[in-house]
């Protein structure tokens, strides 16, 4: 969308967004310098979360062929969400690489399969909500370079889960 | 409830993407007015919460800005859509394009701010992209577009 003659005091949208890039690459350079490297990153429990949602997403998907269309988009995108995260924690934290790594390995049984379609997107939006809320949370406290990403998946999740609603 | 701090004046990279996002609600608000005479009669009352949404959120960008010393802009007379309004799904599209146009710049405020001094931008942020992301579903869909949920509202992909 462009104003139509005036343009009085609009940023054209490709502009701002070239800025941002400009600002996440240069931040992203520092913060790696200085990041902490005691203890889990931040991102590690939404990165927890989307990976679990994306493999619960496709496995309800399978067992329930009538829900392949609705949920498939949302396992796409935890596992969207999921690489994000686990590109940023590398990227920031390198100590903790193992760790995200290792984290895709299934440790855990997985769970037994929901009894129904309608349980299995319950459980599903249910969890969404639960990340919604989580990310939603990191994005008011989160360092600037990584409250644009984190307040993204917060509002994708949001939509997930009013999809399946 | 307790009446906020006044907020510090603003660096200039958030003020400036702050005037960003408050023309995307200026060009949102416009863009309901002009799709809602081709959308369904069924989406009525999701357009006019869309639009209240929007006109809502301008005032408080406003509200904001003004604490801070800061003269909005106003908004543009009108807007040129990126592609002509002719029926349902082409009005669908704009809405869509309006919606991704706010959260691109909302997106831009929130990474502008810091943890300890941008809360208020921040939460206005966080809502801006929520609400886009989620009233954008049914435009998406009355416009054929997939998937109903960008992976990454406002981060520039899906428009």
């Amino acid at each position: 969308m462009t104003p139509d003659e005036d343009a009085r005091g609009v940023v054209p949208r490709r502009t701002v967004l070239r800025g941002v890039g400009a600002i996440v690459a240069v931040t992203g350079l520092v913060a790696a310098g200085c990041a902490r490297d005691d203890g889990p990153d931040e991102l590690e429990a939404p990165l927890a979360a989307a990976r679990s949602d994306a493999a619960a997403a496709t496995a309800a998907a399978a067992a329930f062929p009538q829900l392949a269309a609705s949920l498939t988009p949302v396992a796409d995108a935890r596992r969207a969400h999921a690489d994000a995260l686990a590109a940023e924690v590398r990227r920031a934290r390198p100590d903790r690489a193992t760790a995200v790594d290792a984290a895709t390995a299934p440790t855990l049984p997985p769970a037994p399969p929901p009894a129904s379609a309608a349980a299995a997107v319950s459980a599903l939006r249910g969890s969404l909500g639960t990340a919604r809320d989580a990310a939603g949370a990191l994005a008011l406290t989160t360092a600037s370079y990584r409250c644009g990403l984190v307040t993204s998946i917060a509002a994708s999740c949001a939509g997930q889960a009013t999809v399946l609603a | 409830m307790t009446t906020p701090a006044p907020p510090p004046s603003l660096s200039d990279e958030l003020r400036d993407a702050a005037f960003a996002a408050l023309g995307t609600e200026h060009a949102a608000i416009w863009v309901y007015g002009l799709v809602s005479a081709f959308l369904p009669p069924s989406t009525a009352a999701g357009v006019a919460a869309a639009s209240l949404a929007h006109r809502e959120r301008r005032d408080a960008v406003v509200a904001l800005l003004a604490r801070s010393g800061e003269t909005p802009p106003t908004a543009a007379a009108a807007y040129r859509p990126p592609s002509p309004v002719t029926d349902a799904a082409s009005a669908a599209a704009l809405a869509v394009v309006a919606e991704d146009d706010v959260a691109a710049a909302w997106r831009a405020v929130a990474e502008r701010t810091e943890p300890d001094t941008g809360a208020e931008w921040r939460r206005l942020a966080l809502d801006a992209v929520t609400a886009a992301a989620t009233t954008s579903i049914t435009w998406r869909g009355l416009a054929g577009e997939t998937p109903p949920v960008p992976a990454f509202p406002g981060d520039g992909a899906a428009s």
